[in-house]
């Protein structure tokens, strides 16, 4: 309202034009910041205020101030699945992205006229639910499916893949490979191939084309498709609770079972929020990690 | 007696048609599984629409009064039901329910007599989900629950509910007096039983050969099936197991039973192949598991199929819990009247046995049991006989107890690990 009085006093073009630009920025940002506001934010903030609290007669919720939540999240006895979340987080990240590279690498290189074909049919699976998707590798790796094969061949019938931990990692990468492979492909895509040539004009091997102008060049397809996996890898509980059997049992398992189990939301929102300040730190210091890298490297190349 | 038989015929059919595999818990993530679901109800409701319901003839349109027990009890089929639709009914109802829990036919039937245009289902996969709904704020928004009855109490005294209308329910005459006026619900003022059942001990007797009538017994049979063991992934029904097997309460909060519990829980954890409540039965049926600590959903099936007739559910002798499903009437639902009529409707005799043979639970309604498939009517296992129904023990609400809470999420992360 006020902005469109000013804007309405206001006499001489100049600033009149540059407070409508303000007034149409600030409009088109907007409904992103409402959202970031309302839908981040501020549930961030109530788990935060949660995380003090204690809980209540019925579950639920019920204010107070304690670091209670706090000791118990990271009692040394409790702390695993914090560990089990880390090491598959990682892991499977990395495997995303030994998986994604040579795809992302072809598809951009030599897809030619089948391009947008195989980006397709990277697709295709995102329009059945994840959920039934990860049903159906309970299938594929089952005692009457690859499991009960491999155990025919090898003569150990109490030969199983479901419910351990690389069923687990199967089923992540599969699910999260996608996320990996957009970002390195839209780097590489973009890349300018004449450098390339320039390299190989210049003496340069294949791997070493690879190692010193491709992989510096789509280090933010890299750094992009990493993180993309590797934050919703660390809350990830369905895969393990349906692949893994429960056998594997990750920080979101334990997040599941504190809300909607034991209903005891102060609990859960501490480790909540201890995860959340793991996931910045990671992130924060692998970003460091990267940028350092490359920042060495764009000096070597001046 | 022509017409009975044929009535018979078509029920059976009905009831081998219609059986659904799902358990009664459903899918965990049932929203996302929606679309298995429907695809399972289409299947099932083909199947039910190729025969005749036995009590989808039109109702006469002079309101008479529902046939009384004694009545019923009649060498007969019992009179065709009729229906006192109210004049007063809304045109919808929405119900917050588990997953396939009422018969599909049962719905249309309601929905084509007492004219009532939109019926929503929505489901929950377990009581704390449904709390936590409630909890959160979603009051107002369905007029029919079917909370398990440990649960009844601190959802009346949140004012999740509000107290049914006895007038409006005549049919509550025909429920068994053992499931009236019980701890959850005294006064029989906010619960209408629905249907009931046990958590017990599944075996398939080929590959285990030892006698499993005990919890003691299964608990130590475990390390011997190592990797082979399958539990439901619910914390007051796998407090069971232990506790009964030492002579406890199932619902013990004493620090020292539960600190045996837990002894006896972490023993076993590293044996178990997956604490699983939605497929439980598949694991079974492949033998991926050999024993298992279950509910009966999609158990009792499985011994009707010649590859898994060795397939037995055993309630142990050290007594096991009863849980028993109830009917609530949410505080200020949109739709009061159209939600009575329906908790009556269902409570009708002949309309609960085709739920008692589409769902495969027991049923609290002493009159619905004369139209029952005796097959089900005399299974053990689904109706249990009265010396065994003495050693049940009905579920209370444990959720205040933090020392089972901890358990529960020690034994968690100690399967299979080790």
């Amino acid at each position: 309202m006020t902005i469109s009085t000013e804007v309405a006093k206001a006499d001489d073009e100049g600033p009149r034009r540059s407070r409508r630009s303000a007034l149409v920025t600030g409009l088109l940002v907007l409904p992103a910041s409402a959202w970031y506001l309302i839908l981040l934010v501020l549930p961030l903030l109530i788990v935060l205020v949660m995380s003090f609290g204690n809980k209540g007669r019925f579950g639920g919720y019920e204010p107070a101030f304690t670091f209670a939540n706090y000791a118990d999240a990271l009692d040394p006895n409790r702390i695993t699945p914090f560990v089990t979340s880390l090491v598959l987080a990682l892991s499977g990240t990395f495997l995303c992205l030994l998986t994604a590279l040579p795809i992302a690498y072809y598809i951009a290189t030599r897809g030619g006229s089948r391009k947008s074909l195989l980006i397709v049919l990277l697709i295709v699976p995102f329009w059945t639910s994840f959920l039934i998707r990860t049903y159906a590798w309970l299938t594929i790796l089952g005692p009457e499916g690859l499991a009960g094969f491999i155990g025919d061949v090898t003569g150990d019938s109490s030969f199983r893949i479901l419910g351990t931990p690389w069923a687990v990692l199967l089923g992540v990468v599969y699910g999260y490979l996608p996320l990996m492979v957009f970002p390195i492909y839209v780097t590489m895509e973009r890349m300018d191939r004449t450098l390339i040539e320039a390299s190989k004009d210049l003496g340069a091997t294949r791997w070493a084309t690879f190692r010193q102008v491709t992989l510096p060049i789509t280090a933010t397809g890299l750094i992009t498709g990493s993180i993309l996996v590797f934050i919703p890898l660390m809350g990830e509980y369905v895969v393990p609770a349906i692949l893994g059997y429960g056998r594997v049992f990750l920080i979101g398992n334990q997040l599941v079972l504190q809300f909607l189990d034991s209903r005891n939301w102060p609990q859960g929102a501490a480790r909540a929020v201890v995860l959340i300040l793991i996931m910045l730190v990671s992130v924060v210091f692998y970003l460091w990690f990267v940028n350092r890298g490359r920042r060495t490297r764009d000096v070597s190349v001046v | 007696m022509a017409d009975k038989d044929m009535e018979r015929y078509v029920r059976q059919m009905r009831w081998q048609l219609e059986r659904t595999p799902l358990s009664r818990r459903g899918f965990m993530w049932a929203s996302a599984m929606s679309a298995t679901a429907a695809f399972l109800a289409a299947c099932s409701g083909g199947g039910g629409a190729a025969t005749a319901a036995p009590s989808s003839a039109a109702p006469s349109t002079a309101p008479t009064t529902a046939p009384s027990a004694s009545e019923a009890a009649v060498e007969s089929l019992g009179p065709e039901p009729s229906f006192e639709v109210p004049p007063d009914i809304e045109k919808e109802l929405f119900m917050y329910n588990w997953g396939d829990y009422v018969d599909p036919n049962n719905m249309k039937q309601f929905q084509e007599v007492f004219g009532v245009d939109k019926f929503t289902y929505d489901t929950f996969d377990a009581n704390d989900e449904m709390m936590a709904k409630f909890q959160g704020g979603a009051t107002g928004q369905w007029d029919i629950c079917c909370p398990t009855m440990n649960y009844v109490p601190a959802m009346r005294d949140q004012g999740f509910i509000q107290k049914y209308d006895k007038s409006r329910i005549p049919n509550i005459k025909y429920m068994d007096k053992a499931f009236m006026g019980q701890w959850w619900d005294p006064t029989d003022e906010w619960a209408v039983p629905k249907d009931w059942g046990t958590t017990g001990i599944t075996v398939r007797t080929k590959d285990v050969k030892e006698p499993v009538t005990t919890w003691r017994q299964f608990l130590d049979l475990i390390p011997q099936y190592s990797g082979k063991v399958v539990f439901v992934n619910s914390a007051d029904d796998v407090f069971i197991a232990p506790l009964k097997a030492n002579g406890y309460s199932l619902n013990s909060g004493v620090k020292e039973e539960l600190d045996k519990a837990r002894e006896e829980l972490l023993k076993v954890a590293p044996h178990i192949l997956a604490l699983d409540s939605n497929t439980y039965q598949d694991k079974i049926r492949t033998e991926e598991a050999v024993l298992g600590l279950t509910w009966t959903g999609g158990i009792l099936d499985l011994r009707d199929k010649p590859e898994t007739k060795d397939v037995e559910y055993i309630i142990p002798d050290d007594g096991t819990v009863f849980w028993l499903d109830t009917w609530v009437v949410l505080a200020n639902p949109p739709h009061p009247n159209a939600a009575h009529a329906f908790i009556n409707f269902i409570q009708e005799p002949h309309i609960q046995a085709i739920e008692t043979e589409t769902n495969r639970y027991a049923t609290p309604n002493d009159a619905a049991k004369q139209f029952i498939d005796p097959k089900l009517l005399n299974d053990k296992a689904m109706f249990v006989s009265d010396d065994v129904m003495a050693k049940l023990e009905a579920q209370k609400d444990n959720s205040a107890n933090t020392q089972r809470q901890d358990i529960w999420a020690e034994f968690n992360q100690k399967i299979g690990q080790g």
